[in-house]
């Protein structure tokens, strides 16, 4: 499981998160809502272990990060991994070459035995052809083939978002973390992320997705969390999209809907 | 006598002043690029202890002509000390302390300005710190930073002439001794002209060669 106990995290004297928490269950989409500048980045930069909250607790399976930290601890990346809104992937590599970064050195790292492995932080490595076919695996399932070799500025933000997907879980981490990850593809493009993002979920794999589709939290979603505020307002099933119980929930929903 | 014949006859005058001229120049070289990088990255490090005074004598070295600066460490610097150094030694000294801060210049600036989201990216990612630095930080930065200290290197090559007029016998100088000789400044000018555009004309070229092959215009399209 993937816990986030009393997260408090302030920028200045703003505080964003404001004592959260929530957990994920391995095999499980949940989805965080809320408004702008509600503190759903943050908080899922803070449960990726990417920003350091002021306060609480993060468990990762039987790892516990206590914070403010007494002893410095090594992250368990990749086991848990973000795909970020603005991608970051890297300018110099093509998509083919961002996607195999990861996966050649990891494979490089455990044959020299880094140390890691003795941490438990790297699967067991695994094989050129298996490394070959995860990687074709990946790129025919995103349909990547057209445009793999260009690089991240020669291709279209939808490409560079399912070549940032695809580079997030070529590692085949346990919990995988989405900011915004569908705000420029089609409407095809989306059911193709959501039928993976079944997948992987089917496979064990825990998965939060921050977004403003409504539509693709009810398809996709096993809980919705929603925020605002730094805090959760409402957390559930599809009811909090369906039958809210919060006056704030129910006003943000039909901004959204008479809108759209 | 034609150029050809001006560097037929005084050939051995011009290698001996090439052979100064490069063995200054290796000199600033290997200063600059290796005491500059490493004052560069010091000064990201350490932004009050390394950036700032680094940052002020580079500012302050940028008012001064490099011909000023050069006379002034050989003639009144040593005469107030009581020393007497080599003109070769203060000609390294003075263009290697100029190199050596633009190279940190440079250095600084791109190391500054590195996108953290990459290195983020890394991480998240699972890789380590040093897989991080030598396949996503130094290739960006290499690309970044290597044509532009390719053309300040061309540039501080061509600067070693000023250590003609303290006496140090690079080509330039060889070059006035021959006129002084043979009194025939359009061949003899012309034919330095020639042999720095041999040498020059090629670095510059493979500095812009490799700033359009590999830094490539990040912005969106």
């Amino acid at each position: 499981m993937l816990e986030g106990i009393g997260l408090t995290k302030s920028f200045g004297s703003q505080k964003i998160v404001d004592n959260v928490s929530l957990a994920l269950n391995p095999g499980e989409i949940s989805v965080i809502i809320g408004p702008s500048g509600s503190g759903k980045t943050t908080l899922l930069k803070v449960l990726a272990l990417v920003e350091q909250p002021d306060s609480g607790k993060i468990i990762v399976d039987d790892e516990q990060f206590n914070f403010p930290p007494v002893v410095a601890s090594q992250p368990p990346w990749p086991k848990i991994t973000v795909v970020f809104q603005q991608l970051f992937l890297w300018p110099h590599l093509t998509l083919l070459q961002n996607i195999q970064l990861p996966l050649s050195l990891r494979q490089k790292a455990y044959n020299g035995k880094d140390r890691r492995v003795a941490a438990g932080n790297l699967d067991p490595g695994f094989s050129d052809q298996d490394e070959q076919r995860r990687l074709g695996d990946l790129i025919e399932l995103f349909e990547m083939q057209s445009f793999v070799h260009r690089y991240p500025n020669e291709a279209s933000l939808g490409q560079r978002q399912r070549a940032a997907l695809a580079r997030a879980v070529i590692l085949q981490p346990k919990y995988l973390l989405l900011d915004e990850i569908t705000s420029s593809l089609d409407v095809e493009q989306i059911s193709i992320i959501l039928s993976y993002l079944r997948k992987l979920s089917k496979k064990g794999i825990g998965i939060v997705i921050v977004t403003h589709l409504l539509n693709f939290a009810r398809d996709a979603a096993d809980k919705i969390i929603f925020i605002d505020g730094g805090q959760i307002i409402e957390s559930g099933g599809r009811e909090v999209l369906d039958a809210p119980k919060q006056e704030r929930v129910k006003k943000f929903l039909s901004v959204i809907e008479s809108a759209s | 006598m034609s150029v050809v014949d001006i560097l037929s006859k005084y050939h051995s005058a011009f290698e001996s002043g090439l052979l100064t001229t490069f063995q200054l120049s290796l000199i600033i070289w290997s200063v600059g690029l290796t005491l500059g990088t490493l004052l560069g990255a010091l000064a990201v490090k350490w932004k009050l202890a390394v950036g700032i005074p680094s940052r002020l004598i580079s500012f302050t070295l940028s008012g001064v002509p490099i011909l000023v600066f050069l006379f002034w460490l050989h003639y009144p610097l040593q005469s107030l000390l009581g020393v007497v150094i080599d003109p070769f030694i203060t000609a390294a000294l003075t263009l290697s302390i100029i190199n050596l801060f633009a190279v940190a210049d440079v250095i600084r600036e791109v190391l500054s300005e590195f996108p953290a989201q990459y290195l983020i990216a890394g991480k998240v990612c699972g890789l380590s710190a040093q897989q991080i630095l030598l396949h996503i930080q130094m290739p960006i930065v290499l690309r970044q930073t290597v044509p532009v200290l390719l053309m300040i290197q061309v540039n501080m090559l061509q600067a070693t002439l000023f250590a003609s007029l303290i006496s140090v016998n690079e080509i330039f100088r060889v070059a006035q001794q021959i006129n002084s000789q043979i009194y025939r400044p359009v061949e003899i000018y012309t034919a330095l002209g020639l042999l720095f555009l041999a040498i020059c004309l090629p670095l510059n070229g493979l500095a812009l060669w490799l700033k359009a092959k590999y830094t490539r215009d990040n912005s969106e399209r």
